[in-house]
């Protein structure tokens, strides 16, 4: 953090002819102690906030942060939204910290930020800012001794998908997309100044085990183990809707094409028969018939990113379980002792 | 004004005296010896003296013979001088009978004109519009001839004002006035005699109309036979008035018109039929008779205008006996062929009985004795089941059943094996629900009314043609057999007319006797026989498609299913059975045993029509009572149980809504008072059997009226007392367990009177289906109780299980779907609904209601929803038999994996997913009884 500046204009001016890929995020110490903190002050509210820092070459630095006043549910409090960011940023400039926007942050309740809110906002986002990402704080399982910290942003496949609004099941297999390719997780790199670093370790004690540690001690997970069931539980339902609007969908395409052949097979025996009287046929088709207007297929965006979800918690719930396990027999091992 | 009457009666006296004399040394013709009554005395007196003649009338008749006797011989000389065509004398005659009338009316003492002059008039009138017709024969008449002609057309005119009514009825109907003149007086017998005597009409020599010379007789023959026809119809009367002349060409052309005339304006439809009846008589030829028959058969179902109401009980009747008379024709001739596909030659009909080959008549027995049937069927809705009309009229039952099987027999013969099959059906629909008792008695009944019958409608028979004048020209001997004949058993009966109707009938006919079928082996208690049946057919699929008629066909069979297998103490097959009957509360429109008033939707009274003429007879009801005492009994016994072992999450396992809905507006009451109606009862008998009190509930459920309604009530109630106790244990167990550490064998058979061997199996059962949580001790005898308690993360993942598994389900129909797999025949809505109303019932309340609602919807438009309820009945019911069976045949722990398989087999074709088997090894691990609720609520079958 000597002089960051200087070395990001350098990259700044290399990369801007070679767009190289984004990959890796880093974050200044300072900002995730900040994230964390206001994550967990509202904690099980969620919340979010501006991320502000510099987009270097592969490396999206994120240099400072601050929070977004909660939302309250109002249009008037939208122009007021975007008004304290624009003030916040206006004061952050002045004492002279980087404002650049490179994304935002928020907290969630046990991983169940994929929504399609979360594409909308970090759609509008890259409208702006061509490199963004999200930094996601899970602050119920940081509860777990474990920094819960995730930094995504989509795939541009997909954002291209999401562009033309086309989630037919044809389009996803042209673009051989699956659920698992809508989010891309950047690795997070958390680097402090050197003077920090120093501090840092003068600060820390002698003692070798930290709170964190015995936190990751900590018997009992039947709390968010359930939490995690009752998640699944409603994902469950959930695609059990989108899985009938499906059907529902598929049913009336087939209706439609019996239809379809019905009406074609009496065309034609309607144009055999005018033939045969030295009539011109009428055209095979009539897009004025109710009978051709499409069926639009249900959007499977809904159903990816509920399949999304349900990843995300069988990936919880098998951490936690793996652990618990092994903790099981820690204990055992200690009992027997 | 009365001694006038005197004079003049006394005057007349003499006149008339006089005139007969005079009548006699005119006409100083032989009498012929068949002429009667008055005849003979004339004949009689010829010889003697004229003095004489007036004592001995005197002496031997009474004051009201005498009169009628003057009058009919004025009408005798009237009928003279018509013959000669005599105005003059006709006049006179005229003027004499009016005085007579006078007198024979003061003597009678009646208001009403007797028929005997009515008869009079309606010939005079007759004759003189002939004559006024004939402008010729007016022109030749002398001066005086002519006048008085003109004066008779204004007296009879202005006279006939009077009696207008009796001789427009007269007309109408002849016969009956004649066979009530025979009664009135033995003067009348001149001319029913002469009607009875029609050999000697037929075989006359032709002779002219205006012959006189040809004796008295002829002459008193012709006369009658010009009236007779007159009197039917004076269109009619000049081409046939001639038995000789008749000829086919004469019988087609005025059947051609007849039959023209059918449903236009002014034609009397009665006055058709008899038309109809009398060119039976004069047909040529046994074809053109058929032919005719045809027609008088249609004229009477033709005599009932509207749809709702019935066909007159006599007319009804003849029109069997005119069904037998056909018959008869066509196993005399068998050349005739009856077919309505060919439109026939215009001529065929002529061919006579001794043409060798086919004759072509158009006609369709099949659809008449159809529609005799549904007569049959709508006069027993329509007459009040609390008379003794409707007795009577059930006596017919056998009249049709008879004709249905002679029919029958007869197309067989022919070889109309499809249309045997459908008149088959209509026997089988005769009988299906009579239990042997009843069948028995009708049998009896049959036997009874036909000897008696035998005679009696072979004489109503006699007697019928020969009121109607001339006999046939076409006579035909009775051939069929007018008395039916029943097998020993009504099961006999309907196994060999099933099979005919299997191997012949087409679809609706074919599923509507397998209904039968089935409904009488369930009545029979042969509950295996009628669900294996059922199942086998895959009515329960199809039913959806088929008219409503059937479709309440299905219904009652259902329910006599549950019946039936309530009786064999299988009750939760009993209660699969009704409870989808009884779902919509709307049991009476389903079974068409009375329609119930919707509050929600008004029905327009179009569709009350409709419904009402769906409506069963009375004797064919399935008490609602007692229908609903079983199910609610077989809900009782499953429910009780169920909401004790489920207290902490009553919602998550209901078997029947109805019950449960029945419990909480019980339980809302604040006062309960003593039970009155069949559901207080049940309630009264819930409220009890879930404290474990399995005496009084027994005894309020005994007190029940309807059990007197089953022919092995004993057996019945033991049944059901053992089963009471084995649900009052379990509860007993599932509500107090947990304020136990152990329960000792003996306490529990003191408690529930039960042997030990069955409480050890009962609690055994609960024991491995892991209902209870507890553990015999062998030595001591007792359970042991262990505390288990789910927590709450298992509960979930529990929860999470089946959510997976309907995933898992629907995904792998939309897999079928695209693949094509098997079950895609049916619509795939309907499929769905079912598979979520079955599969959706167990934890998403809120779902199945939806269900319920859209059900309720489609309901505005009749029996949509009527027939998509039996529909899930059938497939819940189907997936609980099937399960059943494998179950049996198994065993219960042998085949577990078998099973599964079995299930998904029955499931649609395809195999399950490791979810679905996951869970169907936790229902099989239940025994029997309870893996049937289970799974049949936990897949769609």
């Amino acid at each position: 953090m000597a002089n960051p500046t200087a070395r990001s204009f350098l990259q700044v001016a290399a990369t801007e002819e070679v767009a190289s890929p984004l990959r890796v995020v880093q974050i200044e110490g300072l900002a995730i102690l900040k994230i964390i903190k206001h994550c967990k002050e509202f904690s099980p509210a969620l919340v979010t906030g501006q991320l502000l820092g510099l987009d270097v070459g592969s490396v999206l630095e994120v240099t400072n942060c601050f929070p977004f006043p909660i939302r309250e549910e109002d249009e008037e409090n939208e122009a007021e939204g975007a008004n304290y960011q624009l003030d916040m940023m206006k004061c952050l400039r002045e004492v002279n910290v980087d404002n650049n926007t490179v994304g935002w942050y928020q907290s969630t309740l046990l991983g169940s930020f994929q929504t399609v809110e979360l594409i909308e906002t970090f759609m509008n986002y890259q409208e702006n800012i061509r490199r963004c990402v999200c930094i996601i704080y899970d602050p119920s399982r940081s509860t777990q001794g474990v920094l819960a910290l995730k930094a995504l942003k989509l795939s541009d496949s997909f954002m291209d998908l999401y562009r033309n609004n086309n989630f037919t099941g044809e389009k996803l297999r042209e673009k051989n997309l699956s659920w698992v390719d809508i989010f891309e997780e950047i690795p997070i790199k958390v680097s402090n100044s050197a003077l920090i670093s120093a501090f840092m370790t003068d600060l820390e004690g002698d003692a070798p085990v930290t709170q964190c540690d015995y936190d990751r001690l900590q018997l009992s997970t039947n709390p968010f183990m359930e939490r995690n069931m009752d998640f699944l539980i409603e994902c469950m339902d959930d695609l059990s809707m989108e899985q009938q609007k499906f059907q529902f969908y598929y049913r009336s395409l087939s209706r439609q094409q019996a239809q379809q052949q019905a009406w074609l097979q009496k065309r034609r025996a309607e144009n055999a028969s005018r033939k045969a009287a030295g009539e011109e046929p009428l055209p095979e088709e009539d897009p004025s018939n109710p009978v051709f207007k499409p069926v639009p297929e249900p959007s499977r965006l809904d159903s990816f990113l509920i399949t999304n979800q349900i990843a995300n918690y069988c990936n919880q719930i098998n951490g936690v379980a793996g652990q618990n396990f092994s903790k099981l027999y820690l204990m055992k091992a200690l009992h027997e002792n | 004004m009365a001694s006038r009457f005197w004079t003049s009666q006394g005057g007349s006296d003499s006149e008339e005296e006089e005139s007969d004399y005079d009548e006699e040394i005119e006409n100083g013709a032989p009498v012929d010896p068949a002429t009667q009554a008055a005849g003979s005395r004339y004949l009689k007196e010829n010889p003697s003296d004229s003095d004489d003649s007036g004592d001995q009338k005197r002496v031997v008749r009474s004051a009201k013979d005498k009169r009628f006797e003057e009058m009919s011989a004025t009408v005798d000389q009237m009928k003279n001088a018509m013959k000669i065509n005599d105005w003059v004398s006709l006049q006179e005659s005229f003027d004499k009978m009016n005085k007579q009338l006078e007198k024979v009316m003061r003597l009678t003492e009646s208001e009403k004109a007797p028929n005997l002059y009515i008869k009079a008039l309606v010939m005079l009138e007759d004759f003189l519009s002939q004559a006024l017709a004939n402008k010729d024969a007016k022109k030749k008449m002398s001066s005086s001839n002519a006048k008085a002609l003109n004066s008779m057309k204004q007296k009879l005119k202005k006279n006939n004002k009077q009696y207008e009514d009796l001789i427009s009825r007269y007309r109408e109907k002849p016969e009956s006035e004649e066979e009530r003149d025979e009664d009135e007086d033995e003067d009348e017998e001149t001319d029913s005699e002469i009607e009875e005597d029609p050999t000697k009409i037929e075989f006359k020599d032709s002779e002219d109309e205006d012959d006189e010379k040809g004796g008295d007789s002829q002459d008193e023959d012709d006369g009658e036979w010009e009236k007779k026809m007159s009197k039917r119809e004076k269109l009619m009367d000049k081409q046939f008035k001639n038995p000789s002349e008749v000829t086919w060409d004469t019988v087609n052309k005025k059947f051609k018109e007849v039959v023209a005339a059918r449903g236009r304006r002014g034609t009397g439809r009665f006055e058709q039929v008899e038309q109809l009846a009398f060119l039976t008589k004069v047909a040529k030829t046994p074809a053109q008779k058929i032919e005719i028959l045809f027609s008088v058969v249609s004229a009477q179902f033709d005599v009932n205008p509207g749809l709702n109401g019935h066909m007159p009980i006599n007319v009804w009747k003849k029109c069997v006996q005119n069904m037998f008379v056909i018959l008869d024709i066509l196993i005399q001739y068998p050349n005739i062929v009856v077919d309505d596909m060919v439109e026939s030659d215009e001529n065929e009909t002529q061919k006579g009985p001794d043409y060798n080959g086919t004759i072509q008549v158009w006609g369709n027995l099949v659809a008449f004795v159809e529609r005799l049937d549904a007569e049959f069927f709508k006069s027993l809705q329509c007459i009040d089941p609390h008379t003794r009309e409707y007795v009577e009229r059930l006596r017919d039952e056998p009249l049709f059943s008879v004709l249905a099987q002679n029919v029958q027999d007869y197309l067989e013969r022919v070889s109309d094996f499809k249309a045997a099959a459908k008149v088959a059906l209509k026997r089988i629909e005769l009988i299906y629900y009579k239990p042997q008792e009843v069948y028995d008695a009708m049998r009896k009944l049959a036997e009874q009314t036909g000897d008696r019958d035998n005679g009696e409608a072979g004489e109503e028979h006699k007697v019928v043609e020969e009121s109607r004048g001339p006999s046939p020209f076409i006579v035909t001997p009775e051939l069929v057999p007018r008395k039916p004949t029943f097998p020993e058993n009504s099961r006999t009966l309907m196994d060999c007319l099933v099979s005919l109707i299997y191997k012949y009938g087409d679809e609706r006919t074919k599923a509507r006797a397998m209904l039968c079928d089935i409904y009488h082996h369930a009545i029979l208690d042969e509950f295996s026989t009628s669900r294996d049946l059922l199942l086998m057919s895959h009515l329960q699929d199809s039913i959806q498609h088929m008219d409503i008629s059937t479709q309440i066909l299905f219904n009652r069979a259902m329910a006599q299913l549950g019946l039936c297998a309530f009786r064999v103490g299988l009750i939760t097959e009993g209660h699969g059975c009704l409870s989808e009957l009884y779902s919509g509360g709307r049991v009476k429109e389903l079974l068409a045993q009375g329609v119930s008033q919707s509050r929600y939707h008004e029905k327009t009274p179009e569709q009350e029509r409709i419904e009402r003429r769906r409506q069963m007879p009375y004797h064919m009801h399935i008490n609602l009572e007692l229908l609903e005492a079983v199910h609610l009994i077989c809900a009782m016994l499953l429910e009780v149980p169920n909401i004790a072992a489920n207290t902490h999450d009553p919602k998550r396992k209901v078997i029947s809504k109805t019950f449960r809905r029945l419990l909480e507006m019980s339980e809302r009451q604040t006062f309960t008072g003593p039970p009155e109606n069949v559901r207080d009862h049940i309630m009264a008998a819930t409220r009890a059997l879930s404290k474990g009190d399995f005496e009084k509930a027994f005894d309020v459920i005994t007190s029940l009226d309807a059990w007197k309604l089953f022919r092995n009530r004993d057996n019945v109630l033991e049944m059901l007392k053992a089963k009471i106790k084995e649900e009052a244990l379990r509860t007993y167990l599932f509500t107090y367990s947990s304020s136990y550490d152990a329960l000792s064998l003996d306490q529990l058979i003191k408690m529930f009177d039960l042997s030990d061997a069955q409480i050890h199996s009962i609690v055994s059962k609960m024991m491995i289906s892991e209902e209870l949580y507890a553990s015999w001790d062998q030595p001591t005898q007792c359970i042991v109780f262990h505390d288990v308690e789910h927590t709450r993360l298992q509960a979930l993942a529990f929860q999470l299980t089946e959510k997976l598994s309907v995933l898992a389900e629907s995904n792998e129909r939309a897999t079928e779907a695209r693949i094509g797999g098997g079950g895609l025949d049916l619509p795939p809505r309907r499929r769905d609904n079912q598979d979520y109303n079955a599969v959706g019932g167990r934890w998403q309340e809120s779902f199945s209601f939806t269900q319920g609602r859209q059900g309720g919807g489609s309901g505005r438009t009749g029996y949509g929803a009527g027939g998509g309820r039996p529909l899930a009945l059938g497939q819940a019911a189907g997936g609980g038999y099937s399960r059943d069976r494998t179950g049996q045949s198994r065993g219960t722990g042998a085949g577990y994996p078998g099973t599964r398989y079995q299930d998904a087999a029955y499931g649609g074709g395809s195999g399950r997913s490791a979810y679905q088997s996951g869970s169907s090894v936790r229902g099989s691990q239940m025994d029997i009884s309870n893996r049937m609720v289970s799974l049949n609520r936990g897949f769609r079958s």
